[in-house]
Formats: structure tokens, C-alpha cells, sequence
């Protein structure tokens, strides 16, 4: 075989293999958003139906509240919380990111290898005393009770994100503002923010990405004030089997954002997911 | 199978008593007098004494469910003579200094609450409820009604199960006021009877019993019994059967009164009616067993049926089973146990394992037999739960399915339900458990709480609330259910529902039960996936078992 | 086009010395308020300190201070219900783990589906990564499609699976019979094995193209001259890519390796709706066994001595796994 039947043969299997993983990715989403589109009665039908008439009842329902509360309120907790964690994760992942990326300091060494293991945290265990204590100091079912942790959650990713996208920033620049009289605050605010545009935005998706599907902490501390969307999708399976029209349909639903968010900035995706060994 | 109290056995008897003082010093003093009077008469009598309980009869009651605790200790000598009320007062004072500080004071205790419960009439009634496992919608159904009766909102909170406990748990855990009225199911009592407000002078205080007729011997004695009935001393005893409800019996054994059933869950038989009736089929079972088609009485009866209707190429199967992960498997089980004349209660009062004796394993071989040997199931059957087998069934693949609730078929299946009550071996023993309005302990509210849970439990509004589908805890609304057109759309299931529930069979009254609850299942799931035989996962359990009772702290027999 | 950096230089070109603790510049006016080198490392240190307190006060109160209240925790007995009764027990609630088999059990459970799921997923995500490589109109919208299922919530993706799979109505086995792979549909969650397939090829599912992702930027990077270099020698195909690519790929496997293993070991969600531990206790990971411990029984002393054996395993396993991985390269540096 000649070199050249050699590699098309080769560049036809890898083509085919990418495209059988590629439709083995799309099987569930195409099932979940089929399914929240056929009229009730048709989710559970052998052989699957896939010729039908699409309707949007479900849609309709779920934020109704005909099979499960209301969704629409789920849906605004789980964004009140995502954005607000991720505004002050990043607020304060900014300032220690710019000070593990340019100041020399005693102890910093160590200081980032803690923070980073703490992503090895196990949430489990760290939700049974914040459960105990947001009882005991009435914080159940708060904003406040779920926002800290996210907050805590993201830090350690925010933090490697940033750092790396600080020390992008050529030094000179910081260097001349500081002979004008700048303070570090200053540094901060006016020039880095800027200059790590890119990676604040990548830090920020990545954090909205993990605050708006997280289920442990979720379920462990609302009850109907926050209670988030993730939460909530559970609920569509009663004593009497699971609405799967509706199931499907809210669950399309929590994931559209995200998915939209992700498709659009996926190059910052992409890059804060490399995460420092790129420089 | 009642005996001397049990005693937990890390306290000694002046450690018991100073624990109680601790709980009664944390505590409202009108609600020690009940507390501490009652028990204590309760006690003497049993013992055979007379008047003020002596020394040694104390010595033998055993605290409410209070662990040790350093403080305890510290404060042995001084209070364990004094043990009149005034006494206790006297000491309590001496020691509400020294409690505070070794305790820590919990910041969300009414530090001031009112000296007697204030009977104003509340403008709202906070209720804590569930969602469709208690059928909430009959009690939204009420609300208006209630509001015309009394002139008072309830806020209801209604939480799906997991949230539910954890939510009354950790309410009642700080002692918070702020549900007036709380639905409990049976598995959390035992660990709550300290925290639910015993209601035994509500229900013998005319005054409070106005808005509703209270008709207590119009419960199903066993549903009450079993649902409502504890000794806060000794949580895990059962109360003796009784034929009625008997509130002088009740008290006499020192028991009492926690709440009041409402949605009581049974596990029922449904089949396909329009199989069952088929001409057709009725003529081929008859060929093939030699005996009419009918709702099976015995579970022999039953294998035959399953296996007659299993035909996987026509995508039917003789029944559904709830054999996966979770509390549904255990429920399966004990059923079929005490039907093979073991302890439905799994564990017995002696606190002995009696699910690993041979009418155990027979149960669970006969159960993992239909999976594994007969394959009367569909596939999957060893992760469905409740609602798993419904919409199964619903959906027409099976003939029969045993569940706690009426069901539906989907639209595109044409049958006919019946219900028949959960086969027979040597004798009956269906699961059931009922769900109960409590009135917090710490709530207050408390006299109004008890008029709405009363109210909402009356037999005019459970007749009323057929509507939603309600399962009653009253004999007189399954009387009604008779003529109710709402409940005929479902056939015989209220029937059937009432007969199941007057032979039905509890839970055991352990406070861990969710752990030991989770090692039968184990036992049960592995047995009916194969993957152990029925003898080796019982064996096994059994043990894991003993070893948490052990830790929890209960005398093993 | 970002550019490799190991260990060495920063951007900017100006070489510091990676030393002990931190860098020093080397060569330049320091950066800080005039002053003596002594006061201006201690300006320095301060204002550093000042700017990272808030988030390690953050980070502080959700780890160190749950690991502690944990630890009084575990040594107590006290059920949520009465939290103040609670009795020190000593090591009790440790003797109960370690005599418990299931425990440790779930341990190697947990230890086999971190193995597991990262180690098919970086074959996976390398095989993936390596096709996607070449700038292409078709690579890139398959790289579009591959964000999606890192994007869908867990406990969906969950969800989902548990139909796909229903053995009754579920497209995989009908399907599968269809094409004639089976005669009989497959009882996916009913044998511990086909159990574990589910979860496994759901964690694949959706953390493959996170992988991929990453590793695909690095190829993306590799500078083309050693590549051409190695194509003049002769050097095609395989070699090209053992010899060349794959050394150069270190550090982004690296990072994808670690962050994979650190979140599989956080998997809770999915496995709970998924499987919830079953069949019997074969997919039950340590976090399930907390969570019920913890939030459904509320025996707090139990599950606290469970999550601080769990921690421990955790701090021994995790920081082996780093020294390993961040040979060469400068994860932590700086």
C-alpha cells in the first residue's frame, strides 16, 4: 500500500471516529431535548418515537408549576447566586492573584501550594458543619449560606487563572506606574483589571459554570427562599413516576445558559482551562 | 412483648435523673410539670406504689432519651434526693447558674417563654407538610374551609421527603418556634418524642376540642397505635394491640400521645382488572392450573399468576417488585416476612435481629425466586422504588403491582384497575406507615395548633378530602368512601386500603432506624440481583445490624 | 500563538532565580516603596498578606475550619437531635470505621472510579485531541460540540443516563437489540458491573472533552520547527508523536490529570441520582456514605470521624499525585 492510500485510510478512519464521538456527545442532549418536545405520553414509547408533533406544553408547564414549583423562581436563585459568588470570588481572587504573581513575599511559596489544595477539599465534608451552623445561626435557606461557600469553592481556580493571566502582563508597565506615584491599589484597579480582561472573563465563566450546577451544597442548605434550579429538577419524580416531559423540558432549561455562554466564550474556555502552563 | 424499662445502658440512675433535670431546666416549667409528674405517677403505678415514687422506683425509669453528659456528673449528689416538684425547682435553680455555662446557652430557646401557653387566637397557623407522599393537595383542598371556620391563614410549607426530614429534624434539633403544626412519618418519631408535644391533655380538655369532633375511637386503632402512640422514656416500645383507642390504657402504660394520623399508607395489590376478566385468558389459566383466574389470596397463588402472565415477547410481565437501592426494599420484605409468620418488625422488642431466621430466608428466597429463578419481572427491577414500579405499571407492562397508593394508567394503555390486599402465607402482614400532625413543643401557638391538627383530621374533613385521594386514618371516612363517587373512580382501593391497614405491620421504633433500614435493603437488593443467596445477605446483615444497634446504645438481646 | 514556558523564564524575558521562596528580581529596580531592601520586603510582605487575607479568610473558614470542627466532631457521639448531648467517645467512632468492611470498601470503590474514569478519559482525550489538532473548518465545530456536555449540570447528565439506560424503555439496550448486539435487554443497574460501565461512561461522557480540550491547546502549541525538524529526519506518525509531541505535552497532561483526579474524587451528584450506591454497595463511594451518614441518619460524630479518615486519605494520595505530575514544570512556582 502506498504511502499516500496509507494516509488517506488513515485520515478516513479518524474521521469516522471523531464523528461517531461526536454523535455518541449529541445522543443525550438530542434525547433530553426531544423528549421535552413530544406531547405527553410519548416519552416512554417502544420503539422511541422520533416522528412527532412538537409542542411546548412542558415548556410552559415547568415554569407554571404544574408538575413541580414553579421554575422560574429556581432559576433566578440560581443566578442571584451564581453571579454574586462569582462577582466576590473574583473580586478577591484578583487581589491575591496579583499579589502571588508580582510580590515577593515570605511564605508565598507555600501560601500557593495551600490554596491550591484546597480544591482537594471534599465538599461532602465541609457541608456537615456549615449544615449545623447555618441552623444554629439561622442562616438556613439563605442567599449568604450558599454564596460563602461557592465563593470558597472558586477561589482556588480563580486564583490559578488570574495569576497567570497577571504575569502575562508585561512588568515595565506596573513598574512606571508606580515611579508616578500609583498605589498597588491603584495598579490593581486601573491597570491590571483592564490588561487581564481575557482571564478575569475566563475566571468569571468558569465560576458561573461550577456555582450554577452545583447540587451538594444546594440541596443541603435551601429549602424554598434560594432554592436553585439543580434542586429542583429532582423534584419532577413523584410517588407516581417521573414527568419526563417536564423533567426534560426544565432541564433543558438550566442547562441553555450555560451551554450558550460556553459555545459563545469558549476560546476563554479553552484558556483558562490550560491554566498557567501556557504562557 | 412488654417488660421492665429499658434501661440505656450507660446511665446510671442518678446520671438518668440529673439528665432529665437538664432537659427540664432548658424547658418551659409548665411543660415539666406534665413531663416530670406524669411520668414519675405513671411509673409508681406500674411499680405498685402509692404515693410519691421512692428512691428506688426512680432509680429504675430511665431518662427520655438523653445521653450522658459531663455536667450530669458533676451534679450527682446534691439534686438526686430532691425529687418533688418543688424540689426540683429548688435545685434547678441552684443549678440554672452552672447548666448555662456547661451546656451553652442555645441562642434560638425562648429564653422567656410565657409562664401558661397563651390561648389567644393565633391570626396564622405555620404548618410544615409534604408534598405528594402525604397528599398536601388535600390540605391545600382545606385551607379555605379552615379560614371560614376559625378565621385563621395557614402558611403552609410543603417540602419533598429528604427535605422534609432534614428540614423538621434540624427545626425541632434547635428548638425553634416557628412551625406551629409539623406532619412527621413514622421512622422519624422515635428520635423526636422529646421535641413533639405530648397531647394527651388536648385531647381529654373539652374546651379544646370545639372546632372539631375529635371521635377517637374512630381511628383505625392499629394506624393510631402504631403512628401516634409512644413512651417518650422508652421510644422503642411498641404498644400492646388494643381493640380501640383507649386513652386511660394508653396513659396507664405511660405512653402518650403524639400527634395525630392522617395519610396512611398501606402496600395493596393492584392488577389489571380487564386481564383478570378476560374471557380468553380466564379460560387459559383455568387450563393451565386447573382453578379460576382470580386476584391472588396466597402468595403460591401468586407465583402461578405471575408466571401466567409473563410473556416478555408480548412486553408483559406478572408483576413489579421494588427491589432497588432504598427504604422500599426493606418495606417489600418485612411484608413477605411476617406473611411467613416472622416479626414484621424486624427487630423485636428485646431489641433481637428476627428478620435471619428461616421464615426470613424463606421470604427472601421465595422474593429473589420471582427475579432470578421465575423471572415474573421486568427487567430493572432491582433499582425500581416506588415510583418506578407505578409508572411501569402504568404503563402497562406488567399485570399486577404492589404499591402504597392508587394508581393510574397512562393514557395510552387500556385496562381497568382492581385492587385485592397484599397476598398470605401463614398469615398477613402488610407495611404501612402513616403520616401524623404533631404540635411543636416549642412552639407558640400550641392549643391552636392542636385545634387545626384536630381540625384537619376530623372525619368531615378527611371525608372531604377523598377528593385528592386522601388514604384515611378514620373508619368512619372509609365508611363514606363507599358512596364517595370521587373515591369509586378508583374501584375497590379504599376498601381494600381499610382492610389492609387494620392487619398492617409498622416499622420498629429505633432511633437509627434509617441505618439499620439501609442494611436490609442492601440484604434485600443483593439477594434479588444474585449476587448474594438470601441466607448470606440476611447472615450479613444481621450482623451489621447488631453492631449498629451496639453503637447506638441499645441493650442487643 | 501562546508559547510553552517551562521552568525558566517569564514573559517578560527578564530571567529571575526560581529559588527557595519566591523570586527575586534580578537585575532591576525592585518594585516597592523607595527605601531600604529590609523595610521594602517588609512593606512588600505586608501588602501582599493584605491583599490575599480575604480570600484566604474565605478559603480558611471552608476548609480548615469544617476539617476542625470535624475533628472535635468525630471524637464525640451526638445525633443532630441533640447536639449538646452529645458524649466524647474517644476513638470510638474511628474503631467503628475501621472494623467497618463496607468502609473500606467504599475507599477502593472510590479509589477505582478516580482510576477508572481519568484514566480512559486521558486516552480518551489524547486520541481526541491529536485528530482535533489540525486547524480545520470540521475541527473546529467539533471542538464547539465537544464543550457541550462539560456544560450540562451533573445531576442532569444524571438524570438522563438513568432513561438512556432504563432497560424497559431506554435507547441503549433498545437499540442494541435493534442492531442485534443483544438478545435480551441489559439490566444495566441491576449487576454491579454494568453498574459501574454506566457511571463510568457518564463520567466520560462528560468530562472527555474537558481533557481533550486542554490537551488539544498544547499540541495546538507545540512549536513547529522541532516538527519539522523531526519530518526532515524521516520521523512520521508515530514517532512524530511519541518522540516529539508527547514530551512536550507533559505539563498540559499534568494539569488535566490533576484536575480531573481532584473532581472525581468530589463526585457526589451523579453517582447519587445515578446509581445511589447500588446495586447492594457496589458503586458506593465514600461521599455518598458521608452524606447519608451525615444529612439522612444525623449520627454527626460517625460521619465526622468518616470525613476526616477521608481527608487524610486525600492529603497522603493527592500531594504524591502532585509531586509526580509537576516534575518540570512550574504548576506552583513562582
Amino acid at each position: 500500500m502506498s504511502t499516500a492510500t496509507r494516509r488517506w485510510l488513515t485520515s478516513a478512519a479518524t474521521r469516522t471516529v471523531l464523528w461517531l464521538v461526536i454523535a455518541f456527545i449529541l445522543v443525550p442532549l438530542v434525547w433530553m431535548v426531544s423528549t421535552s418536545l413530544k406531547p405527553a405520553g410519548y416519552a416512554q414509547t417502544i420503539p422511541p418515537t422520533w416522528i412527532f408533533k412538537p409542542t411546548f406544553e412542558h415548556y410552559v408547564g415547568v415554569f407554571k408549576g404544574e408538575a413541580a414549583t414553579p421554575f422560574g423562581p429556581l432559576l433566578l436563585h440560581s443566578a442571584i447566586v451564581a453571579i454574586s459568588a462569582t462577582a466576590i470570588a473574583v473580586a478577591l481572587g484578583l487581589l491575591a492573584a496579583y499579589a502571588l504573581a508580582r510580590i515577593p513575599f515570605r511564605g508565598k511559596k507555600f501560601l500557593a501550594m495551600w490554596i491550591l489544595s484546597t480544591i482537594m477539599f471534599p465538599p461532602v465534608v465541609a457541608v456537615i458543619p456549615v449544615f449545623i451552623l447555618a441552623g444554629r445561626w439561622g442562616l438556613m435557606d439563605t442567599y449568604p449560606a450558599l454564596i460563602i461557600p461557592y465563593v470558597a469553592f472558586n477561589l482556588p481556580i480563580i486564583i490559578w487563572t488570574l495569576r497567570s493571566s497577571i504575569r502575562q502582563i508585561p512588568e515595565e508597565i506596573e513598574e512606571a506606574a508606580l515611579m508616578d506615584g500609583l498605589s498597588r491599589m491603584g495598579i490593581i484597579v486601573r491597570m491590571v483589571v483592564p490588561l487581564a480582561a481575557p482571564g478575569i472573563a475566563t475566571a468569571a465563566i468558569l465560576s458561573m459554570l461550577l456555582c450554577w450546577n452545583e447540587f451538594l451544597f444546594a440541596v443541603s442548605l435551601t429549602r424554598s427562599q434560594v432554592k436553585t434550579a439543580p434542586v429542583g429538577i429532582n423534584e419532577f419524580t413523584g410517588m407516581f413516576g417521573t414527568q419526563w416531559g417536564a423533567m426534560t423540558a426544565a432541564a433543558t432549561v438550566i442547562v441553555a445558559p450555560v451551554l450558550l455562554m460556553a459555545l459563545m466564550l469558549r476560546r476563554h474556555l479553552i484558556e483558562g482551562l490550560t491554566l498557567g502552563a501556557v504562557k | 412483648m412488654r417488660g421492665s424499662p429499658r434501661e440505656p445502658p450507660h446511665l446510671s440512675s442518678e446520671r438518668q435523673t440529673l439528665a432529665r433535670f437538664v432537659q427540664i431546666l432548658s424547658l418551659d416549667t409548665t411543660k415539666f410539670d406534665f413531663y416530670d409528674d406524669n411520668l414519675l405517677r405513671g411509673e409508681a403505678r406500674r411499680r405498685g406504689t402509692g404515693g410519691p415514687p421512692s428512691d428506688d422506683a426512680i432509680k429504675g425509669v430511665p431518662a427520655m432519651g438523653y445521653r450522658d453528659d459531663r455536667l450530669v456528673a458533676i451534679l450527682a449528689d446534691g439534686a438526686r434526693r430532691q425529687l418533688s416538684r418543688r424540689g426540683l425547682l429548688r435545685t434547678a435553680a441552684a443549678t440554672a447558674v452552672a447548666v448555662p455555662a456547661l451546656a451553652g446557652m442555645k441562642g434560638r430557646r425562648a429564653a422567656a417563654a410565657p409562664a401558661r401557653q397563651d390561648a389567644a387566637k393565633p391570626t396564622s397557623i405555620k404548618m410544615l407538610y409534604a408534598t405528594v407522599e402525604a397528599d398536601v393537595e388535600a390540605i391545600k383542598l382545606m385551607i379555605p374551609d379552615f379560614k371560614a371556620a376559625t378565621g385563621i391563614d395557614i402558611e403552609l410549607d410543603s417540602q419533598p421527603y429528604d427535605a422534609l426530614q432534614q428540614r423538621a429534624f434540624a427545626e425541632l434539633a434547635s428548638e425553634s418556634p416557628f412551625y406551629d403544626v409539623m406532619i412527621c412519618d413514622t421512622p422519624w418519631t422515635p428520635a423526636l418524642t422529646g421535641k413533639l408535644e405530648p397531647l394527651s391533655t388536648y385531647l381529654t380538655n373539652p374546651a379544646l376540642n370545639d372546632i372539631a369532633d375529635l371521635a377517637l375511637e374512630d381511628f383505625i386503632p392499629k394506624v393510631f397505635y402504631d403512628t401516634a402512640v409512644y413512651n417518650a422514656s422508652a421510644p422503642n416500645l411498641q404498644f400492646p394491640a388494643q381493640e380501640a383507642v383507649d386513652l386511660a390504657a394508653i396513659a396507664a402504660e405511660g405512653f402518650d400521645v403524639f400527634g395525630l394520623p392522617l395519610q396512611s399508607n398501606a402496600l395493596t395489590l393492584a392488577y389489571r382488572k380487564d386481564l383478570f376478566e378476560n374471557p380468553a385468558e380466564m379460560e387459559a389459566f383455568k387450563t393451565q392450573y386447573g382453578r379460576d383466574l382470580a386476584a391472588p389470596d396466597t402468595w403460591d397463588q401468586f407465583l402461578e399468576v405471575a408466571k401466567f402472565f409473563t410473556r416478555p415477547d408480548q412486553r408483559l410481565y406478572g408483576t413489579t417488585l421494588m427491589a432497588g437501592n432504598g427504604d422500599w426494599a426493606t418495606d417489600d420484605f418485612k411484608t413477605l416476612l411476617a406473611a411467613w409468620g416472622g416479626n414484621g418488625y424486624m427487630i423485636g422488642d428485646e431489641f433481637t435481629i428476627d428478620f435471619n431466621g428461616p421464615e426470613g430466608i424463606a421470604a427472601l428466597t421465595y422474593y429473589a425466586d420471582l427475579i432470578n429463578t421465575h423471572k415474573v419481572t421486568p427487567p430493572g427491577v432491582t433499582s425500581f422504588s416506588w415510583d418506578t414500579a407505578s409508572s411501569t405499571f402504568a404503563s402497562g407492562l406488567t399485570a399486577m403491582s404492589m404499591n402504597y397508593h392508587s394508581e393510574v394508567l397512562n393514557p395510552g394503555v387500556e385496562g381497568e384497575i382492581a385492587y385485592a390486599l397484599v397476598p398470605q402465607q401463614v398469615t398477613r402482614g402488610p407495611h404501612f406507615g402513616t403520616w401524623m400532625l404533631s404540635v411543636n413543643k416549642f412552639g407558640e401557638n400550641k392549643e391552636w395548633a392542636y385545634r387545626t391538627a384536630a381540625w384537619f383530621t376530623s372525619a368531615a374533613s378527611q371525608i372531604k378530602m377523598l377528593q385528592t385521594q386522601l388514604h384515611p386514618s378514620r373508619a368512619s371516612v372509609y365508611e363514606a368512601a363507599k358512596t364517595d363517587p370521587g373515591a369509586l373512580a378508583f374501584g375497590n382501593f379504599y376498601e381494600v386500603l381499610g382492610q389492609s391497614l387494620a392487619v398492617g405491620v409498622g416499622r420498629p421504633r429505633l432511633t437509627n432506624y434509617g441505618a439499620v433500614d439501609k442494611e436490609i435493603w442492601v440484604a434485600v437488593n443483593q439477594a434479588a440481583s444474585g449476587s448474594k443467596t438470601p441466607e448470606e445477605a440476611l447472615a450479613e446483615a444481621a450482623e451489621k445490624v447488631t453492631a449498629l444497634l451496639k453503637q447506638e446504645g441499645y441493650p442487643v438481646g | 500563538m501562546a508559547r510553552l514556558s517551562p521552568a525558566g523564564t517569564t514573559a517578560g524575558g527578564v530571567g529571575t532565580v526560581r529559588g527557595s521562596r519566591g523570586a527575586v528580581p534580578v537585575g532591576r529596580a525592585a518594585i516597592g516603596p523607595a527605601g531600604g531592601a529590609d523595610a521594602q520586603a517588609r512593606a512588600a510582605n505586608r501588602t501582599a498578606w493584605l491583599l490575599v487575607a480575604p480570600a484566604v479568610a474565605v478559603l480558611l473558614a471552608m476548609t480548615i475550619f469544617p476539617a476542625g470542627y470535624l475533628l472535635y466532631a468525630s471524637f464525640r457521639s451526638f445525633n443532630l437531635m441533640n447536639p449538646d448531648a452529645g458524649r466524647f467517645v474517644g476513638l470510638q467512632n474511628y474503631q467503628n470505621i475501621a472494623s467497618n468492611a463496607d468502609i473500606r470498601q467504599s475507599l477502593l470503590i472510590t479509589l477505582l472510579f478516580v482510576v477508572l474514569a481519568v484514566g480512559i478519559e486521558v486516552v480518551l482525550g489524547l486520541g481526541l485531541a491529536v485528530i482535533l489538532a489540525k486547524q480545520s473548518r470540521e475541527n473546529s465545530i467539533a471542538a464547539t460540540i465537544l464543550i457541550l456536555p462539560m456544560a450540562v449540570t451533573p445531576v442532569v447528565s444524571a438524570l438522563v443516563w438513568r432513561e438512556l439506560f432504563n432497560p424497559n424503555y431506554g435507547w441503549v439496550d433498545y437499540y442494541l437489540q435493534k442492531f442485534g448486539l443483544i438478545d435480551v435487554p441489559i439490566d444495566w443497574l441491576g449487576s454491579s458491573t454494568t453498574a459501574w460501565i454506566t457511571l463510568i461512561s457518564l463520567d466520560v461522557w462528560q468530562w472527555t472533552p474537558f481533557v481533550a480540550l486542554i490537551l488539544m491547546a498544547g499540541i495546538q502549541g507545540v512549536p513547529r520547527e522541532p516538527k519539522e525538524a523531526a519530518a526532515v529526519d524521516g520521523a512520521e506518525g508515530w514517532r512524530l508523536f511519541w518522540d516529539i509531541v508527547l514530551p512536550l505535552l507533559r505539563p498540559f497532561l499534568a494539569i488535566a490529570v490533576l484536575l480531573r483526579v481532584l473532581e472525581a474524587f468530589k463526585t457526589f451528584g451523579t453517582i447519587k441520582v445515578l446509581t445511589g450506591g447500588g446495586p447492594g454497595i457496589s458503586t458506593e463511594i465514600v461521599n455518598l456514605t458521608i452524606y447519608r451518614t451525615a444529612l439522612q441518619d444525623f449520627s454527626v460524630g460517625a460521619a465526622a470521624a468518616l470525613g476526616i479518615s477521608f481527608l487524610v486519605f486525600l492529603s497522603i494520595a493527592v500531594p504524591q499525585l502532585l509531586k509526580v505530575l509537576a516534575r518540570n514544570t512550574d504548576l506552583v512556582e513562582g
